[in-house]
């Protein structure tokens, strides 16, 4: 599963550093190096509703530092568990 | 082969004293380049009316070409006469290069010009003269690319005298400091930071006498070219990115949808980096025929307070180059290797970028832009902007 964290602008300023950092920790402590393939990338399109996190396909909006480690649990590991 | 002339120089002012007693002074003109750096009597208001005098009549003079007596006669007569001491008087180094590379000194009374040709000590001849009872030393020489001038006030050779050394920092002293710390891409204000920092180290961060370093370095035209943001018309995406690429010398593009725009244009991916070398600056990207490839305007944002700082005369910092992240590596490439830099602007808005939540204001793309080609021109680049 490639996920991909936007760097972008808006995104940068709402928190992705923090969210990467979660999500990295997220990986590491579900053993999951294998299964979640962690990229950073520049804007994804989805200025409005940042911070946009691309999983596969799909987009999933509005990541924040504070729910980063739900979002990670139900949108991402959930998938590939 | 025609040769840039880049200049730059640190003043670092006495101990306790506003103003500073050196003056340098650059000016443009027919093809060449002249660099004044002149050091006024005493120190303070009366050293810095003086050597600002001193250097502005010398500057504007030879840009008129006239010859050094004239200016030696003209500086002789009209500055003010110290009262305590009863001379009109202000050192003086004057450095004029043309394109072809013909360089002409002038030296009066400051610390001899120290000429780095390939990183080495160049040994010149000098020919003395007097006028108006002043002796005056002239040398001409056939300047080469790489070759770098250093010009300094006696603050220098006197830095540590009577704290850590007993006789100061010797000219000579100086000479084999900079042959030793060299590198080739150094600018001429990182030469100049350089000595004037071990300087201040000398000095114990108390300067005991006005202290500068003027730099003069000869090098190759070296364009710099960066794209920042998308053309506000869509339909102009690929006749702008074909000119941009069509550019000679290095390329940066800034911003994620002017990446997208240029990979789309090139066919090839751009990947992004996961790592955050400083968690103010978002990561960097890669292309292939891209040399850097960064976000847009948080990036530039700290670019230009990076240039802020450096373009400052009393910065001495060198290390600012030391760092991986984006606007690092933007400022090191405009700064150490350009000597022009063109600058492709997009208009277009980003509507995410007008939202009042965010912490800073995104929509300043176009202010940001203006203000480092304001610090990069101080420098002596040559900048072009491109609206689109």
């Amino acid at each position: 599963m490639d996920v991909y964290v936007c760097v972008g602008s808006s995104c940068h300023l709402r928190g992705s550093h923090e969210i990467i950092q979660i999500f990295q920790q997220k990986v590491k402590d579900g053993g999951l190096e294998d299964k979640v393939n962690l990229n950073a990338s520049f804007c994804l399109g989805h200025c409005m509703g940042g911070v946009a996190v691309k999983v596969g396909d799909k987009y999933l909006e509005n990541v924040s530092p504070e729910n980063a480690a739900q979002m990670f649990d139900e949108h991402i590991a959930a998938l590939v568990e | 082969m025609e040769l840039f002339l880049e200049s730059g120089y640190v003043s670092l002012n006495k101990y306790g004293e506003e103003l500073c007693g050196d003056r340098v002074e650059a000016i443009y003109h027919d093809d060449s380049m002249t660099l004044v750096l002149a050091d006024g009597l005493g120190s303070g208001v009366k050293a810095n009316i003086l050597s600002t005098l001193t250097s502005k009549i010398i500057c504007t003079m030879m840009a008129q070409g006239m010859p050094i007596e004239d200016c030696v006669q003209t500086i002789a007569g009209s500055l003010p006469v110290c009262n305590v001491r009863k001379i009109a008087y202000s050192t003086f180094t004057i450095l004029n290069v043309d394109k072809q590379g013909n360089a002409y000194m002038v030296q009066f009374d400051n610390p001899n010009m120290i000429v780095l040709r390939d990183g080495k000590n160049l040994e010149y001849e000098m020919n003395t003269r007097t006028i108006e009872g002043k002796k005056i030393h002239e040398s001409y020489l056939k300047a080469q690319k790489g070759d770098i001038f250093i010009m300094m006030s006696d603050g220098t050779i006197h830095a540590g005298i009577g704290t850590i050394l007993n006789f100061g920092w010797q000219w000579e002293n100086i000479r084999d400091y900079i042959v030793e710390h060299y590198e080739f891409s150094m600018s001429a204000k990182t030469v100049a930071a350089t000595i004037a920092q071990a300087c201040q180290d000398l000095y114990m961060d108390k300067p005991g006498d006005d202290t500068t370093v003027a730099v003069m370095r000869i090098r190759e035209w070296q364009q710099v070219n960066i794209m920042v943001g998308p053309p506000v018309n869509p339909e102009d995406d690929e006749p702008i990115v074909k000119e941009f690429l069509g550019n000679p010398g290095k390329k940066i593009v800034c911003g994620g949808t002017t990446s997208s725009i240029v990979s789309k244009y090139l066919g090839v991916p751009m990947t992004t980096e996961l790592n955050y070398v400083d968690t103010g600056v978002p990561p960097i990207g890669h292309m292939q025929g891209i040399d850097l490839v960064t976000e847009g305007v948080v990036t530039l944002g700290r670019v230009l307070d990076i240039c802020k700082q450096a373009v400052s005369e009393s910065n001495t910092d060198t290390m600012l180059y030391d760092k991986r992240d984006g606007a690092t590596l933007i400022t090191k490439m405009l700064f150490e290797e350009a000597t022009h830099v063109k600058f492709y602007v997009g208009r277009a808005i980003n509507p995410a970028h007008q939202n009042p939540d965010l912490p800073i204001d995104l929509s300043i793309k176009l202010r940001l832009v203006e203000e480092i080609q304001e610090k990069l021109e101080k420098m002596g680049k040559i900048v072009n902007v491109k609206f689109y």
